[in-house]
């Protein structure tokens, strides 16, 4: 990787739409094939998926085992 | 007395219909409760609101349709639940979310602590900063991030729960998501600042 890496946005705006598979099969194919060719955009896209995933594990708490209990109460209680 | 038979029969058929219901919905409380965990700033008040939503589902379960999705059913009741109660904090209404343009985070972690795998920088931010940040994004937009990011349903899903068209989903997902990465790039900046 260059230290004067181009910077360049041509994919910026869809980064979302693309990975929430929202653009249509035109954009798609263009920005595909900008993808492949761009390594500046390319991680960056790579980045973003991470990020999900990351979020979505560090802000998945699970139950407690006395909630669940008291769940469970709430049905029998009726 | 086929009529007592009748009736026999259908009390029977009412209490299993009844025990698979409260099967199916207690089966879902772990994902209930991970959604229901990121909408209110409390465990406390999410381990209420999810007792709520039970004690609600199992009183009106004739009105979910076998078959249907129950997930977001229960979601549904749990989201109303939340609304009613005035539980979700206020923002202040002249404070604009900071929104950057999507490469922005990636460009700052970038920045402040040099190149990296781009699968592994996402390291170098701590968990407690990734949930004080989705914290810190106004509601509206936060709730699309928990339904559709956190507890897996889908956009169309996600429109039914809150009740809005599914366009107003993807716009407040997009816009939380880059709320929520501008609230972690400010994060990402303090804590490189510090000695």
């Amino acid at each position: 990787m260059s230290e004067f890496e181009p910077i360049c946005e041509k994919c910026e705006e869809r980064l979302q739409p693309f990975l929430d598979r929202e653009l249509s099969e035109a954009e798609r194919l263009e920005a595909e094939t900008h993808l492949a060719e761009c390594d500046y955009c390319g991680k960056r896209y790579r980045f973003e998926i991470s990020l999900r995933r990351y979020v979505r594990s560090c802000c998945s708490e699970e139950m407690s085992s006395e909630l669940k209990a008291k769940l469970a109460n709430l049905r029998l209680a009726e | 007395m086929a009529e007592a038979e009748t009736d026999a029969r259908r009390l029977a058929t009412e209490a299993r219909d009844r025990v698979r219901f409260e099967e199916e919905a207690l089966g879902l409380a772990d994902q209930v409760y991970r959604v229901a965990r990121r909408l209110v700033p409390s465990r406390e008040e999410a381990e209420d609101l999810v007792q709520e939503t039970y004690a609600r589902a199992f009183r009106s379960w004739r009105s979910y349709t076998p078959g249907t999705n129950l997930r977001a059913w229960l979601m549904r009741i749990l989201t109303n639940l939340n609304i009613d109660r005035g539980r979700r904090e206020q923002r202040a209404p002249d404070m604009q979310p900071m929104e950057e343009g999507d490469y922005f985070l990636y460009n700052r972690l970038e920045e402040t602590s040099g190149p990296a795998d781009e699968e592994r920088i996402v390291e170098r931010l701590s968990q407690d900063s990734i949930v004080e940040a989705l914290s810190n994004v106004p509601h509206d937009f936060r709730d699309a991030i928990v339904l559709v990011d956190i507890g897996d349903f889908s956009y169309q899903e996600a429109a039914q729960i809150l009740d809005v068209p599914i366009g107003t989903v993807m716009s407040r997902l997009h816009r939380g998501r880059r709320v929520l990465k501008s609230e972690l790039a400010e994060s990402a900046v303090s804590d490189g600042d510090e000695p």
